[in-house]
């Protein structure tokens, strides 16, 4: 496709036949539309999403000053506006039109979404974004499509359930989709090159627990005026508190650094996939039944609407790579490439200003791959 | 008219002193046009190169446009304005002058604070706890971006600094900084520390070439006979 494309009127009406029917289902499931301003400030997104978002973000300055930008996604600014407006919750809100990224061929592209916000009942909200999602996705003409989910929720809880110094269980959840990456960071954790602040901690090595705080305190103090750089002196004692009542040099237990490298490789057929991990995660069992229930209530999901769970992956390592994703999330593909995908942001309606726990799941649909996709069947 | 090409140099202080010595090695002078009001120069026995004095970052700028055919002026500033010099820019060679580090560094109150690793655990805690993203201040966004990226850091922002980087976290604009020191002294000064794995660039003075400037052959001889007595070969 062209850098700079103009649409004719074929790719015109093909674009509002799509929306329209895409639209139409989400708006007899309740959903209302929402169009938010193309041009929003950047640091929402930044902020969000993390600096990493601008490489492929249209930034520019507003004659005052004012850095903005074009809407790489929707979701975020729809959110904003749920949060704003003060209106009730679970509310149901969808979206169509371009979003902006700098990527190969064009810069923009068409989007629908839905986001249901506010919702408690996960499992039931779950259920809800994928059966919208595959009907809107037939809607728009695409019958046939194979199904990616994940959930880095279940690698979370796993983290949690073993024995992993405590310091580490965030880098692991935090590096988890980077592929190589992580698997240095297992090998280095179980080597214990880790040094992270070794000079201090050894410093602070043989202390008695109540002389412990005193001394992190007089460490602090003898640099003089330097500043807090936005922390506070009780962060950096808690963090210094806990890598020191851990052994002075932390290891990860070469079975424990293996089971999670065998977790992460889990990939394939929904049903064998999750028995995979239920023989897999033996060892810490029980900490694992919820996380696994609400996973095969998605595939039951699934297959109430109508999707063979043979066409159904689940890959144990998937996490859509937006910062905002917290755990569940799911993919449709066909031969033209990925056709809509979704999952959950359990914590950015918070981030906006909502009130604590207000949970978030969405889809969104590319309404040119769907056209796309179309044309290949 | 016959051919000409275009060397941008820095028009004052250290930097250009010493790229005068530079050539002065090699038997070469700049000879400043009179009239130009010093923006303009020529080098002796080599009338088809015109010489225009900028400043270190208009150098960059104009290396990366292809608004100039050759330049001199510091790694960091060329690889901030061209983050993959591939195709783009040739770093013909490195001067011996001008050395400087793009570092990260953090506040010396920091003490549990030495690596990237423990940096990257500072900023996912501080998003938790404060909801919004730690603030790095620097003037080299490009280089943070990418250097941060393959640190695995994601949980920060970048705050655009036009100068006293290293005053930022004092000043409260941000948590931390990326910057460019020398000896360290000034970073120290203000309270600051560099992580131990935190050097991004060991960066000095570069003669470098512009591949998106307009060049043909005759300009491509032009730019030979220069660089030959100063140890450079490039291709015909």
């Amino acid at each position: 496709m062209s850098a700079f494309p103009t649409y004719g009127p074929a790719e015109i009406d093909a674009l509002n036949t799509v929306a329209d029917a895409v639209l139409g289902v989400f708006k007899s499931h309740g959903y209302t539309r929402y169009e938010p301003a193309v041009l929003q400030p950047a640091h929402l997104f930044v902020d969000r999403s993390g600096e990493e978002i601008r490489r492929s973000t249209y930034e520019l300055t507003d004659p005052t000053g004012q850095e903005l930008c074009l809407r790489p996604d929707l979701t975020i600014p729809t959110c904003k506006y749920q949060v704003e407006s003060g209106a009730p919750y679970p509310a149901r809100l969808c979206y169509h039109g371009l979003a902006f990224r700098h990527q190969p061929g064009a810069g923009q592209f068409w989007q629908a979404g839905a986001e249901l916000l506010g919702h408690t009942d996960r499992a039931s909200g779950d259920a809800e974004m994928m059966g919208l999602a595959a009907e809107a996705v037939r809607a728009g003409g695409v019958k046939d499509f194979s199904v990616l989910i994940g959930d880095l929720g279940l690698f979370h809880t796993l983290v949690d359930a073993l024995e992993v110094p405590a310091g580490w269980r965030g880098r692991l959840k935090r590096h988890v989709w980077r592929t190589g990456y992580f698997e240095k960071l297992l090998a280095r954790m179980v080597s214990g090159e880790t040094n992270e602040a070794e000079r201090t901690v050894d410093a602070l090595a043989g202390l008695k627990l109540m002389e412990l705080k005193p001394t992190i305190e007089r460490l602090i103090d003898n640099e003089g005026d330097a500043p807090l750089g936005g922390r506070s002196r009780e962060e950096i004692v808690e963090r210094l508190m806990l890598q020191a009542s851990e052994d002075t040099a932390p290891r990860l237990d070469p079975d424990v650094a293996a089971l999670i490298a065998a977790f992460l490789k889990v990939s394939g057929n929904g049903e064998a996939a999750l028995e995979e991990i239920r023989s897999l995660t033996k060892p810490v069992a029980a900490k694992m039944v919820k996380p696994l229930a609400a996973m095969a209530e998605r595939l039951h999901a699934l297959k109430a609407n109508n999707i063979p769970l043979d066409r159904v992956r689940y890959v144990a390592h998937f996490g859509r790579n937006l910062e905002y994703y917290t755990g569940f999330v799911f993919e449709f593909w066909t031969r033209a490439g990925e056709v809509a995908g979704g999952g959950r942001y359990d914590t950015l309606l918070e981030s906006l200003g909502a009130p604590r726990g207000t949970t978030a799941i969405g889809c969104a649909l590319r309404t040119e791959r769907l056209i796309a996709a179309r044309a290949e069947a | 008219m016959s051919e000409m090409i275009t060397l941008a140099v820095p028009s004052k202080g250290r930097l250009k002193e010493q790229f005068d010595t530079f050539l002065g090695k090699a038997g070469i002078a700049l000879k400043q046009t009179a009239g130009a009001r010093g923006y303009r120069a020529t080098v002796e026995g080599h009338p088809g190169i015109d010489v225009m004095l900028l400043s270190s970052s208009e150098i960059a700028a104009s290396i990366a446009g292809g608004d100039v055919h050759l330049g001199v002026t510091g790694e960091d500033l060329i690889r901030e304005a061209v983050p993959e010099l591939e195709g783009r820019v040739t770093l013909l060679k490195p001067l011996g002058f001008g050395f400087a580090d793009v570092v990260v560094a953090v506040p010396r109150s920091w003490i549990d604070v030495s690596t990237m690793a423990d940096l990257d655990d500072i900023c996912a805690a501080y998003a938790v706890r404060y909801k919004k993203r730690l603030r790095i201040a620097t003037k080299y966004a490009q280089l943070t971006r990418s250097f941060f990226a393959h640190a695995g850091i994601s949980d920060y922002r970048i705050v655009p600094s036009a100068g006293a980087t290293e005053g930022a976290p004092t000043a409260g604009t941000a948590e931390a900084i990326v910057d460019i020191t020398t000896s360290g002294a000034t970073l120290k000064a203000n309270g600051l520390k560099i992580l131990d794995d935190g050097v991004i660039l060991k960066s000095q003075a570069q003669l470098a070439m512009s591949l998106g400037a307009d060049w043909n052959g005759e300009r491509r001889a032009i730019a030979k006979a220069f660089l030959k007595p100063l140890g450079v070969e490039i291709s015909e």
